[in-house]
């Protein structure tokens, strides 16, 4: 909604979002040094991350939307292809493979499916006329799948659940009729039974089960959920201290530089370090509503809108996991995980919200 | 206008929705601040000290045990440095390739290996160490410790072994070390309240006394545990260990046993089976207690093969039986001065009383006949007489005329049946027989004839070395007696036997009876005159393991190594003023004056010569 207009080109920008992004930004590379164990270079190469990072979210703001819009079938294409060479030709780590490898930073083509993929059916959906008929919810909800599955078999039931997740937003957004949210659902539970047996691996189903009994399995899946509880609750109010962690210094915390940086964080800084960071989180949401209420136009609103639960999605996931109410599954922090990938992906997005928000709908006069 | 209508719609439609989605996570929001409330605040403590147990571990320290000393200030027990390999297998991932590894520098034995890979899961799971080589050359320390940074898993830790400087000497008196069966592990753990994990300070880890002095004395021995506060990692990886209390080493032990004696008594038995127990008279403690054939008290404290100790435990000789302290002999002639005593006290006989003997007793009851060991007797003979040649016959004449109850109760009041040692291992207290108890134990009335038996030690009479040595020192001391003891300046009442008519002149005759045993031309011990350079008296036996009936009997028994009488000598030393008392036993050693007696005196010379 803001540009600054010099001579030649306006730059468009949102103060709000990039002061408050850039923050937890730097705030994450804090967090990150200690949860490394003040591994530097760890932390140069996150830098160089979040420094490029935000260089690329100015950059991808200053496009009309209209860019977005029309390219948002081919940057869903690309990322698909990308996802499918990290299959067919990827290296394989820890049995997964889900990265494609560029000699000085390996990259997860499948973090950039939950950028494009909303977008790309908030563009479908835009020009179709509402309510969506049956027909188009059965095509998005097909493409969704698509993706879904693909990027579920890499395996990575994390970043598919969020890419789901992603589309079905922007189809519930987009105006898709209760009656068929209450089928859908329905018929969700009756085949619970199916999936659990059918779709879920073993460990996935023991992880499910000892969230709701930890002490089913105290040495064995429960052990990191445990461990992380007992780093969170050890920080009482004040914290242990920046790097004074014992939970996470002497590796009884899983995972402390991804998916549990947040148990590190209530470690070492206890209830107020958590209420400050989630204050900032508060503040981008309330930030990305107010955006996405005063977007210019229908594209832009579920874009702004999609993209900004996505982002919720992961944080509530991370947290929910770390504090033993979800069970465990692979989710960063964001903004704030160790990974280059999802760091840029949320770039992305960031530009992409920010771009929306601060172009006005050009009117004919 | 339509379109407007339409998009007004949507739009509300849109903010509605997403106001419903923004609402969702608010809620799942309040949740999500309400458990790490909970986490943190209200139960903040919980995990508090669970992070506090994540990381710390109380660890034991074991304390080393006491030095135990013989009466003149020599170590004989003590703990020597040692050097071992220890291995962590929680850090060794193929024990196989670990011991490829190991052996390809350092030759590790067959056993020690099995023993290592037996207890290698179990350690492995309870993040235990595990000792691969016990007692290290320096070369092979050496080339492990050029190697060790190769070896996270394992390391050369410094150990005790617990020393037995005289092992063969003093494998029953002292005993040895072992580690603690269930019963003992949970005495352990309550009394020194022993956490799961234990820095040993010994090769064999966890030691408690099994036998002799290192059991009876191990409240003093043990010591006090010392407690470590180690951080670690998840992994259980030493960060930091820091000194919480130190431990207490165990109290030293002064003995009242005599090294040089018990040389001499290893020497002089030289492997037969026997026992030699001498005591000091000026206050009851012994000197000297020997049990042969001995074992090597080292190898079963520090870790000893299994096919070595079963093959101690199958042995024929039983070398763990400790024969000073349970064999049970017949006193035989040995008993002769207590029946005496008796028969004076009781005004059966006097010094002047004498019988004709004709080489055996005739039971008037049933004519039966108790033979003498000399064929044709030895014609006139009163008490001073009879006790220097040994009469059988007077003493079967004098008992016949005894009180079985009274007898036994003389027999008793001078040790037999009771415990003589206060501080003695599993000692066998025995019995004196009497009428009642061969009634329970054989359904058999008492008949005079088992009396006459006792009468020269023989019969149901058993009694154990320690209980003659003792009978031999109250006699030295002419009545006077404290309880026998191992432990060095041990408070003791002094006890007295109360006579009515036997007086310190019979005392007196006594000694020179039993004296006469030695030094006169007649006695039965009158070989060992020459082998020292002071008085000794002395009364020997030699018990019968089979009663014949005939000379041809005899011979016959004979035949048998095993049913070969066993050799008994009491003496008691320097005369007039008596030291020392020691008994002996050679089991199947044929004649107490010739076999036992030698012993007795190169036990009393070594005592003496000091």
């Amino acid at each position: 909604m803001r540009y600054l207009d010099f001579k030649r080109f306006s730059i468009y920008y949102d103060p709000y979002l990039i002061i408050s992004v850039t923050l937890l930004s730097v705030l994450g590379l804090f967090f990150l040094y200690s949860a490394s164990d003040g591994n530097s270079s760890v932390l140069i190469k996150q830098s160089v991350f979040v420094f490029f990072g935000l260089a690329l979210m100015i950059i991808l703001s200053q496009p009309d939307p209209q860019i977005y819009y029309s390219y948002s079938g081919f940057l869903l294409i690309i990322s698909m292809i990308l996802v499918l060479i990290a299959i067919f030709f990827g290296p394989e780590i820890n049995g997964a493979n889900r990265w494609i490898s560029f000699g000085f930073i390996t990259l997860q083509p499948s973090e950039l499916c939950k950028v494009f993929l909303p977008i790309f059916i908030a563009s479908y959906l835009y020009r179709v006329s509402l309510p969506i008929n049956l027909k188009n919810t059965f095509l998005t909800i097909f493409l969704i799948f698509i993706v879904f599955l693909t990027v579920a078999s890499q395996p990575d039931l994390g970043t598919a659940i969020v890419i789901l997740l992603s589309g079905l937003y922007i189809l519930f957004l987009a105006g898709l009729s209760w009656t068929f949210i209450g089928s859908a659902f329905a018929v969700f539970i009756i085949s619970l039974p199916f999936l659990w047996n059918n779709f879920l691996e073993p460990f996935q189903r023991q992880r499910i089960a000892t969230l709701f009994n930890p002490d089913l399995d105290p040495f064995g899946s429960a052990w990191n959920i445990t461990q992380s509880k007992i780093a969170i609750g050890s920080g009482g109010i004040f914290g242990k201290g920046f790097g004074e962690g014992t939970q996470s210094h002497l590796n009884f915390l899983p995972e402390t530089e991804t998916d549990f940086i947040f148990a590190v964080i209530a470690e070492e800084f206890g209830l107020i370090g958590l209420t400050i960071l989630i204050g900032l989180y508060f503040f981008i949401f309330i930030r990305c509503f107010y955006l996405s209420i005063n977007a210019r136009d229908r594209f832009c609103r579920l874009v702004i809108g999609g993209l900004s639960l996505v982002f919720i999605s992961t944080l509530f996931i991370n947290i929910g996991m770390v504090i033993g109410l979800l069970p465990v599954v692979g989710m960063p922090l964001p903004l704030i995980s160790q990974g280059g990938s999802s760091l840029i992906s949320f770039y992305i997005a960031f530009g992409i919200i920010i771009s929306m928000a601060s172009h006005k709908k050009l009117v004919p006069r | 206008m339509t379109e407007i209508n339409e998009t007004f719609k949507e739009k509300s439609s849109f903010n509605k929705r997403l106001i419903f989605l923004y609402l969702t996570f608010g809620i799942l929001g309040i949740i999500f601040y309400f458990q790490i409330f909970n986490l943190q605040i209200s139960n903040y403590s919980e995990y508090e000290i669970a992070a506090e147990n994540n990381k710390n571990e109380e660890i034991s320290v074991q304390p080393l045990r006491g030095i135990i000393f013989d009466r003149n200030g020599e170590i004989l027990v003590n703990n020597v440095p040692t050097f071992d390999l220890i291995t962590k297998p929680f850090f060794i991932d193929n024990p196989y390739d670990f011991l490829l590894k190991i052996s390809s520098f350092l030759k590790i034995e067959k056993e020690d290996k099995e023993i290592f890979l037996a207890q290698f899961e179990r350690a492995k799971v309870l993040n235990k160490e595990l000792t691969l080589m016990q007692s290290i050359s320096d070369e092979e320390k050496a080339k492990f410790l050029v190697r060790s940074h190769m070896f996270e898993n394992a390391y050369v830790g410094k150990r005790y072994l617990r020393n037995y400087l005289h092992p063969e000497i003093f494998s029953h008196s002292i005993g040895y070390v072992g580690r603690p069966n269930e019963d003992e592990l949970e005495t352990l753990i309550s009394t020194q309240g022993l956490n799961k994990k234990i820095n040993y300070s010994y090769t064999n880890q966890l030691i408690v006394g099994k036998t002799g002095l290192e059991f009876v004395y191990e409240d003093m021995l043990k010591g006090k545990f010392g407690d470590n506060l180690r951080q670690v990692d998840a992994r259980g990886r030493t960060i930091d260990e820091t000194i919480s209390s130190v431990p207490m080493s165990g109290e030293n032990l002064y003995t009242s046993l005599d090294l040089e004696s018990h040389k001499a008594a290893h020497k002089a038995l030289n492997n037969r089976k026997g026992a030699v127990v001498a005591v000091d008279i000026r206050d009851g403690s012994i000197v000297t207690l020997f049990s042969s054939p001995t074992f090597p008290t080292n190898q079963l404290a520090n870790g000893i093969l299994k096919k070595d100790f079963d093959q101690l435990i199958e042995s024929e000789e039983k070398p763990f039986f400790n024969r000073a302290l349970k064999g049970r002999y017949p006193p035989a002639s040995s008993i002769k001065p207590a029946i005496a005593i008796y028969g004076i006290e009781e005004g059966l006989i006097d010094w002047d009383f004498s019988i004709f003997d004709e080489g055996f007793f005739t039971l008037p009851e049933d004519g039966r006949i108790y033979r003498d060991w000399k064929e044709g007797g030895h014609g006139n003979t009163n008490l001073f007489k009879a006790i220097t040649q040994s009469s059988n016959t007077y003493f079967f004449d004098l008992a016949y005329r005894s009180d079985i109850n009274q007898l036994n109760e003389h027999l008793i009041s001078l040790g037999f049946g009771e415990k003589a040692c206060i501080d003695c291992f599993e000692e066998d207290k025995v019995f004196v027989p009497e009428p009642m108890w061969k009634l329970n134990k054989h359904n058999f009335g008492w008949f005079k004839g088992d009396t006459v038996n006792m009468g020269v030690g023989q019969g149901y009479l058993v009694s154990t070395p320690i209980q003659l040595v003792k009978y031999a020192y109250i006699i030295a001391n002419k009545g006077k007696y404290s309880d026998l003891s191992l432990k060095k300046d041990l408070i003791k009442n002094e006890k007295s036997i109360q006579f009515n008519k036997f007086t310190n002149d019979d005392w007196y005759k006594l000694h020179e009876s039993m004296i006469n045993v030695v030094e006169g031309n007649t006695g039965t011990a009158r070989r060992l005159k020459d082998k020292k350079s002071y008085l000794v008296a002395a009364k020997t036996g030699t018990a019968e393991l089979v009663s014949g009936d005939n000379r041809e009997q005899y011979v016959e028994t004979r035949l048998d190594d095993n049913l070969r009488d066993h050799a008994l000598i009491i003496a008691f030393g320097p005369m007039p003023n008596p030291r020392y008392a020691v008994s002996v036993v050679v089991e199947n050693g044929e004649s107490g004056g010739s076999v036992a007696g030698p012993v007795a005196i190169s036990v009393l010379n070594s005592l003496l010569q000091e």
